[in-house]
């Protein structure tokens, strides 16, 4: 037994290591979290994110969710390649006039239902470019938006803080609809 | 022959004057009739033109003058040649220095000023949405919303250049890109799946940084500068209150001037271990990917204890620091430190010891040092290809100047991706290292002067991670009439074009991060 064990060695599976650096809020959140896209979402919440004109910090932030530290996928949140995917549209900046065809196909192309979540004071109301030239000034002025998660950027804790608030709404909303 | 105005002896007799200064600044006027013949005297002769914009109803000229920026390699002092403009048309100069083609259309776009005979006169920032005759930077035009065009005329669609053969296509790629990034739009000529010809198209991100910036106070406009590029906080921050201070002439406490350094430091740690993790993942190596995110939400979160930003929002202001970084927090960070050059140098050796990986990095992405001048690549891609260049050190600004010998310029000749992650590995650990240096020697004391702001102009130039940034200000009546800013990423973005000639587009991803550019800062 001892030989055969050796021998199959290379084949038995591999073990992480294990991570000690997670926090317990987030955690805490992201097990509540996980149940909430299990039940609402089918298991899968499929996220795209859509950069209408940031100064790239919010993208650094939701970059950092899918990185050790965070790692939400954990929590059955993915971050996908094209709207047509997506379930969600995170949207972040104020609408420049130079994206706005943009962002209008790619919230178009997605499939209903569809929901977006402005992320950032820029994408929630225009921030410091609100009511100047080059901007629409906030994501609800071209496409609906949901939910409104303000912050300069917010970090990647306040987004799963306000992701979790947003599924206890959805959650309320599916229990009206059914009853 | 007719005298002209001799730019190059303005570098030689004044660069001496000059030495660890970071921006003393020549402004000389040249008459149009002369301006042609003065610039093609320098052009090839490692003179690089750093950035040229346009300003309105300067020094008691009410038109428009043109300014070109104009560094020489190993000389101390910056020459800016004015150009007064009698009407809003001038001559080209991209064919004399090609960094000068962006440059001019970002003009004729700010300011209707025209350049009848450049070789590309398309819209730059201004999409075809604009209506025709806008042109924000004007004083004539009050920053307010503006009325997009509904339909576009078949004669204002911008037209990408087009390769036509046997076998050639194209694939069009972006705005919206497939994974967390900018928008941008990139026009690959392919042949089989090697890249022939690539265009990009930038400016989708254009938040009018500059004109928001007019009529404000300094004060008011450091969360404008800090928001051209996220993750280039602090350099834009310092950046500005350098030439604002630059114009009032302010001695800034020395403490205060360390703990911009440490803040600016840290800025290029994080960035650059973002570009590095950014390169992994293009090349699917997830697992040695990871402990360079790890490293990095690390700093991020360091940030937050240094400065209650992960951007280090906020700190930096005209004068010195909005606040002080406690004691406490900075013993954190020192200890935090102290085996960071150990676990950064695990993650690579994972990197270095993974062939399939080098393989990718290997020889892809070349930036020839022949475009570096030509273009005004800077920061590490120019360091990277053999360019001994780092504004920290050829103008040095802050305590640079003091702390200069405690590292050196890190450089490599290839130019490739390789090159690039090599040269970011390296001066991580230099930053790390004088952070150390630095809170060693922290002097105790006031952070931050109480300063008036005096009327004037003023230049600034800081080596932000990716490069050198470039920030001009005109302050009239206490308040900003002018704001331009160049960033790195302007002019690394232009190098692209070239580094990816050759390479097949599964490469194009990688040769973009080891680049690091940044869109935001490009497209202001």
């Amino acid at each position: 037994m001892a030989n055969f064990k050796k021998q199959f060695l290379l084949y038995t599976p591999g073990i992480t290591e294990k991570i000690t650096f997670r926090d317990e809020e987030f955690e805490k959140l992201g097990s509540k979290l996980k149940a909430e896209v299990n039940s609402i979402f089918g298991r899968s919440l499929a996220i795209r994110e859509l950069d209408s004109g940031s100064d790239n910090a919010a993208e650094i932030e939701m970059n950092n969710l899918a990185t050790p530290y965070y790692d939400v996928e954990r929590f059955g949140i993915t971050f996908v390649a094209s709207p047509r995917h997506a379930d969600v549209l995170a949207i972040t900046g104020a609408v420049t006039h130079n994206m706005e065809i943009a962002v209008r196909k790619t919230y178009a192309a997605m499939p209903s239902p569809k929901f977006v979540i402005a992320i950032g004071d820029d994408a929630c109301n225009g921030g410091i470019f609100a009511g100047t030239y080059a901007v629409n000034g906030g994501a609800d002025k071209i496409i609906p938006v949901d939910l409104k998660i303000p912050g300069n950027p917010p970090s990647p804790l306040e987004i799963i803080r306000a992701l979790h608030g947003f599924m206890t709404v959805l959650s309320h909303r599916k229990t009206k609809h059914q009853s | 022959m007719k005298q002209v105005v001799d730019i190059n002896r303005i570098f030689e007799e004044n660069s001496a004057a000059a030495r660890n200064r970071n921006c003393a600044v020549n402004y000389v006027s040249v008459p149009e009739d002369d301006f042609n013949d003065a610039l093609a005297n320098i052009s090839g002769k490692n003179v690089v033109l750093i950035s040229l914009f346009c300003v309105e109803d300067f020094n008691n000229h009410p038109g428009f003058s043109l300014l070109y920026v104009l560094e020489k390699r190993n000389y101390s002092n910056i020459v800016i040649v004015t150009r007064r403009l009698e009407q809003p048309s001038a001559g080209s100069v991209a064919s004399l220095f090609p960094s000068a083609c962006w440059f001019e259309r970002e003009i004729t776009d700010g300011f209707g000023v025209t350049f009848p005979d450049a070789f590309d006169k398309r819209r730059l920032f201004l999409y075809e949405v604009y209506p025709e005759g806008f042109h924000p930077l004007r004083k004539d035009f009050r920053n307010q919303p503006v009325v997009t065009r509904e339909t576009i005329p078949v004669d204002s669609e911008y037209v990408f250049k087009k390769v036509t053969g046997e076998g050639v296509y194209q694939i069009p790629v972006g705005p919206v890109h497939a994974g967390i990034i900018e928008p941008g739009h990139f026009r690959f000529s392919v042949i089989g799946e090697t890249i022939f010809n690539l265009e990009i198209r930038m400016f989708y991100k254009h938040r009018g940084i500059e004109k928001l910036a007019e009529g404000k106070t300094p004060q008011q406009a450091v969360c404008i500068a800090e928001s051209i590029s996220g993750d280039e906080t602090a350099a834009n921050a310092v950046a500005f209150c350098m030439a604002v201070e630059n114009t009032g002439k302010i001695e800034i406490p020395k403490r205060a001037l360390q703990l911009r350094t440490i803040l600016l430091e840290i800025e290029r740690i994080y960035s650059h271990l973002g570009d590095m993790a950014g390169m992994i993942i293009d090349v699917a190596f997830t697992k040695g990917a990871s402990p360079f995110y790890v490293l990095r939400e690390e700093i991020l979160r360091m940030n937050n204890i240094l400065t209650g930003s992960r951007f280090m929002k906020g700190i930096i202001c005209p004068g010195g620091l909005t606040k002080d970084i406690p004691p406490k927090a900075i013993i954190e960070l020192s200890k935090y430190l102290e085996d960071f050059t150990t676990r950064l140098k695990s993650a690579t050796d994972s990197i270095y010891a993974t062939s399939s990986v080098i393989d990718r990095l290997e020889t892809t992405g070349v930036i020839k040092k022949e475009l570096v001048n030509l273009l005004n690549i800077t920061g590490p891609a120019a360091r990277a290809s053999g360019v001994a260049i780092d504004t920290r050190f050829d103008r040095s600004y802050g305590i640079y100047g003091d702390i200069s010998a405690q590292f050196h310029k890190r450089i490599a000749e290839k130019g490739d991706v390789l090159d690039r992650f090599n040269v970011k590995a390296a001066e991580i650990n230099d930053s790390v290292m004088l952070i150390h240096y630095l809170i060693s020697r922290l002097d105790k004391g006031e952070i931050c002067t109480g300063m008036e702001i005096k009327d004037g102009y003023s230049l600034s130039l800081v080596e932000a991670p990716r490069g050198q940034n470039l920030h001009w200000v005109n302050i009239k009546d206490g308040r900003i009439d002018r704001y331009k800013v160049r960033t790195a990423s302007f002019c690394n973005w232009q190098a692209i074009e070239h580094a990816v000639l050759g390479n097949i587009v599964p490469d194009f991803p990688l040769i973009n991060k080891s680049l690091n550019l940044s869109y935001a800062g490009t497209d202001l």
